[in-house]
């Protein structure tokens, strides 16, 4: 499937911010299931820098300032992606012996995936995780198995609310009142499996939505979205979206993963000056073939 | 030590490169992938020469077989070298003798390595690179040593907000612009130097750093993301590095280590507690030492437990039996339990790549049973000489035989410190000004048998009233109990005693702007009582009160003396003077309003007081005698511009002051602050002394309108000067990150 992605960000200041210095993650990440062209952005009022590079987790990663005075910034970024289904794979090792050769399998593939085991600012290791998470991991289960049971649990006994939570809201907050958004979802299932002792990240990408049938797209009505990925051994990376209880296919763009939402947020920023401000975000995700059918 | 410093080079180099030892096994990834001192955004960044460990310190231990072990290395901002110095330097002078005939290596070439690397490591300018001192601030505990060092070493002592980082490059904020930093010499932690990519919730740092670094513009000292290795596992680690990297053996051994993420040394760490000691395995996790023999039984089983499960959270280390040495307390010698720390700089000229410190800092425990040896916790330090072999190098940095461009300029008066100094002014002076006039009201109050016995009470007590900052008084208060409360009062952030905190509190942030003496003169200020209770239960007498007064007014007249003749008349100077000058003009004219505008039929003694409040009596009297003239006194305390204390002396200062200020090269014409300063000056060098003391009405309207001008005018030349110099010293703030995502295929409906 084919997209064209429009993503634009724009902050308006009560002040003039005499300075801005960002990093943005809103480039494709190219990997085997996707190919994307360069991305055009845009940025208002021209940065006076703006460098490309790729970091540690090799991401394509944008470095900008903007250092004349302004009230608002809008940052845009339009993308052309093709992203190729995958199927999922029909076995994966038992989830123990995953467990077990992280630590010990120096190769890079499993010395890449182990730093994904660890705690990070969003997602720390802790028994009542990895309690609710034995409900789908019994022991030799396979672990595709039971990250599947275990996504759709989380699916089932969670509920989606966005007034629930903010960015700052702890895991351990959206595991008692078991609500969230997909952000939440995503630092839930990390804390799960990494209690478990298992390697995954957290994906930050776009999802396709599909208008209500005998309506028209509504443009713009997309959002930002975030799932997961799970080390499965040599079954390799399986991805998993626990707010739709779905392994990610052709409706699902990637942009970036790291250990958590810190490492790859879209776009983050320190200003001075600006007093009050707001911030608004517009994204619409449109396959490209849309209406030729 | 030079050897493990190599070492530690190499390891950096890998952690921040190919990583080659983690796949090796060298070291295990579990000490470097959830360590928080490992940092992802410098991964790859090229350090200039190859050194990431620019000062580096060790703290060693000797145990009962009398060999020295390392306890624990310091590889990110190491503390004390400017605490060894200063020992070293208060020893020579108390003890010359003993210092010369044991000959002793001085410190100073140490330090002039040192200085010479930073110089060496700059990516441009390396003649005369701009290297700034990065301190967290006045409220870290190690601040006296950033100022002490930023001074010893001749760099400008720097806040994250001094700084600003455009085009990649680091400036620093000065009176007159921006300047470009070549070398950071930082005294913070790894993490906490950049808001943008290391750690989100820190302010002390500068937004964009990493970037300028990653860019080469700048170099940072130590190289950020050092901190890794101050993981104490580390050592268990380093004799099979320093075979594989170097191939030779560890000579400088560490205390024994074990990592408790090693299924081995787990084991051997349970069969052993009671000889361990247990740290958390990342620094950055506060945590105390735990020394489970300490421990009761239960406490044990769960340590024991907490072991099992997250071992490799935990390091254990042999218990060091430290040797001792003797500390003077009260009037005998005691032995003290001893830590030396050991340093060493970076010098590309050696072939080990650092030299050592002839010296270092030794730490002595605050009980001889005391098990941590830590500053923090009551220990002392003592200078540690090393004794040369033949004669010691006479060599000193205050006085290198190295060619100097001469220079005037003191240049690069950083904004905060300006701002800082000018609020040091106003507030010493209104310190000051206040107490003078205090202490007229209570020596009245204490001698007067009745009002009449002192007909100059109610002006002196009018012109109070007008001292806005003051705490008002109560109705129906005695005058005595709102002195009191004017002096001692520390819930009133206008009370003497609260200015007088502010002057300390002020003096300390520009520690290293001031003079050693004008900051020894604040000392006085010290034992200013918080409240009155410190004099019993029945409070100060008023001769308690006088006294502390007149001690007051003395410390900061020592204080303001000090500032005129140790000072050069830098930016530094001008911005002091400015707020001295402000707070004095402000005081007159309250003084002169309050007392002399609605003239009393008897005014001799309302004159006298005012001489005496003014510090002007001494001139009038050998002008005038004993002749009370209110023109003579207007003349002296208003016109008379060789009287320090008048008016219009204050504003002269002023104007000289303003028109010495860097001034952005904008056109022709005086700036805002120059107009109101001579707005100021004018409308007071344009009066004429007569007039002005005509009394129309019982009212001297003409006197009243001059003091109400200038009075207009000083808050407008304040707000001038704020305007141009310091306004840019605004804080940087996060942007929001969007909302959380609000619509999903869910919400939609959509179903997949």
């Amino acid at each position: 499937m084919r997209y064209h992605i429009t993503h634009t960000t724009t902050y308006a200041y009560a002040e003039p911010v005499s300075l801005c210095q960002n990093v943005a993650h809103l480039a494709p990440r190219p990997c085997h299931r996707q190919r994307a062209e360069p991305p055009t952005l845009s940025i208002t009022p021209d940065p006076a820098v703006i460098e490309d590079r790729v970091d540690f987790f090799g991401n394509p990663v944008c470095y900008f300032t903007v250092q004349e005075p302004h009230r608002e910034l809008t940052v845009a970024v339009e993308h052309r992606v093709e992203v190729m289904p995958e199927p999922v794979p029909a076995h994966a090792p038992a989830w123990e012996e995953v467990r077990d050769r992280l630590p010990r399998d120096r190769s890079a593939v499993w010395m890449d995936a182990y730093q994904f085991a660890f705690d990070s600012r969003f997602v720390a290791a802790d028994a009542r995780y990895a309690d609710y998470a034995r409900g789908s991991f019994a022991p030799g289960r396979s672990i595709l198995d039971a990250a599947l049971d275990l996504m759709k649990r989380t699916h089932t006994d969670f509920v989606y609310d966005p007034r629930a939570t903010t960015l700052a809201t702890p895991v351990a907050e959206v595991f008692e009142t078991r609500r969230g958004v997909c952000q939440d979802f995503a630092h839930l299932m990390l804390s799960c499996f990494r209690s478990l002792g298992l390697a995954a990240r957290y994906v930050s990408g776009y999802l396709s939505t599909l208008p209500p049938p005998g309506k028209a797209r509504a443009v713009g009505a997309d959002a930002t979205h975030a799932w997961v990925s799970l080390f499965c051994g040599d079954a390799g990376w399986i991805d998993l979206d626990p707010t739709n209880d779905t392994v990610p296919s052709d409706r699902h763009v990637l942009l970036a993963w790291g250990r958590d939402y810190e490492d790859v947020s879209p776009l983050k920023g320190v200003i001075l000056g600006g007093g009050q401000h707001t911030v608004r975000v517009a994204v619409d995700v449109r396959p490209e073939d849309e209406g030729v059918s | 030590m030079l050897q493990r410093g190599r070492l530690l080079e190499f390891v950096l180099a890998d952690l921040y490169g190919p990583q080659r030892l983690l796949r090796e096994g060298l070291i295990p990834p579990e000490l470097v992938y959830p360590n928080p001192g490992f940092l992802r955004p410098c991964h790859g960044i090229k350090v200039p020469g190859g050194h990431y460990l620019h000062l580096y310190a060790a703290n060693l231990g000797r145990g009962a077989d009398g060999q020295w072990r390392v306890i624990g290395d310091r590889t990110q901002a190491p503390s004390g070298a400017g605490y060894a110095l200063e020992n070293r330097i208060v020893m020579t002078r108390t003890l010359p003798e003993a210092f010369r005939d044991c000959r002793a290596h001085r410190l100073a070439l140490f330090f002039q390595t040192f200085r010479d690397t930073l110089k060496a490591i700059a990516p441009r300018n390396r003649d005369n690179p701009r290297i700034v001192l990065l301190t967290p601030g006045p409220y870290n505990e190690t601040y006296f040593e950033h100022a002490y060092l930023a001074r010893y070493l001749g760099y400008t002592l720097v806040e994250g907000g001094d700084l600003t980082v455009r085009d990649n490059r680091v400036f620093l904020k000065v009176l007159g612009g921006l300047q470009q930093v070549d070398v950071i010499f930082r005294r913070l932690d790894d993490d906490f130097c950049d808001p943008l990519e290391l750690r989100p919730d820190s302010f002390l740092g500068v937004p964009g750093l990493t970037h300028a670094v990653r860019t080469g513009n700048v170099t940072v000292a130590n190289a950020l993301g050092t901190g890794v290795l101050e993981t104490p596992a580390l050592a268990a680690f380093l004799p099979r590095l320093a075979k594989e990297l170097l191939g030779e053996e560890l000579r400088l051994e560490s205390v024994p280590t074990w990592w408790c993420g090693d299924p081995g040394a787990l084991r051997y760490v349970l069969d052993h507690l009671d000889a361990l000691v247990l740290k958390p395995a990342f620094p950055a996790v506060r945590g105390e030492p735990i020394f489970p023999a300490e421990l009761a039984a239960a406490d044990r089983g769960v340590l024991a437990a907490q072991l099992r499960h997250q071992g490799r959270e935990f390091v254990a280390q042999a218990r060091l039996d430290l040797s001792t040495a003797p500390v003077l307390t009260g009037d005998r010698l005691e032995p003290r339990k001893m830590v030396l720390r050991a340093y060493l700089a970076a010098d590309p000229a050696a072939r080990s790549g650092f030299t050592v410190m002839p010296g270092g800092l030794t730490r002595v425990s605050a009980a001889p049973d005391a098990m941590v040896v830590s500053m923090q916790r009551g220990g002392g330090s003592k200078d540690t000489w090393v004794l040369a072999a033949g004669a010691a190098i006479d060599f000193s940095l205050l006085n290198t035989g190295a060619r100097v461009e001469l220079t005037r300029a003191g240049g690069d008066l950083p904004s905060r410190a300006a701002d800082n100094l000018f609020w040091l002014g106003r507030y010493a002076e209104r310190a000051e000004a206040t107490t003078r006039l205090l202490r007229g009201v209570a020596v009245r109050l204490a001698e007067r048998s009745g009002l009449a016995d002192a007909p100059e009470l109610p002006a002196l007590l009018h012109t109070l009233s007008l001292q806005r900052d003051l705490p008002p008084a109560h109705a129906k208060e005695t005058p005595e109990s709102h002195v009191l409360r004017a002096v001692f009062d520390a819930t009133h952030t206008g009370s003497l005693g609260s200015t007088v905190r502010s002057v300390q509190r002020l003096a300390g942030m520009v520690r290293d702007r001031i003079s050693i003496d004008m900051w020894r003169a604040l000392n006085g200020l010290a034992d200013f009582p918080t409240e009155p209770s410190v004099y019993g239960d029945d409070g100060p007498t008023p001769a308690d009160v006088l006294d502390l007064l007149n001690r007051t007014v003395i410390t900061l007249a020592a204080f303001g003396g000090l500032a005129v003749e140790s000072m050069t008349r830098g930016e530094g100077w001008r911005f002091l003077d400015l707020g001295r000058r402000l707070e004095r003009a402000l005081h007159m004219i309250a003084l002169l309003d309050g007392s002399l505008t609605h003239p009393a039929a008897q005014e001799g003694p309302i004159l006298d007081a005012i001489l005496e409040v003014a510090d002007s009596g001494m001139t009038y009297r050998r002008r005038y005698l004993g002749s009370l003239r209110a023109e003579a006194v207007i003349d002296l305390l208003v016109f008379d511009e060789s009287n320090p204390r008048s008016l219009a002396a204050q504003l002269a200062a002023l104007e000289d002051d303003v028109n010495h200020l860097p001034r952005p090269p904008r056109g022709a014409g005086r700036s805002p602050e120059q107009r109101f300063a001579l707005a100021a000056l004018s409308s007071v060098r344009m009066a004429e002394p007569e007039k002005l003391a005509a009394v129309t009405d019982g009212a001297r309207l003409e006197l009243k309108t001059v003091l109400d001008h200038v009075g207009g005018w000083l808050p407008i030349l304040s707000d001038a000067i704020t305007q141009q110099y310091l306004t840019h010293l605004q804080p940087s703030r996060h942007l929001a990150a969007p909302e959380p995502v609000r619509r999903t295929a869910a919400e939609s409906g959509d179903r997949l």
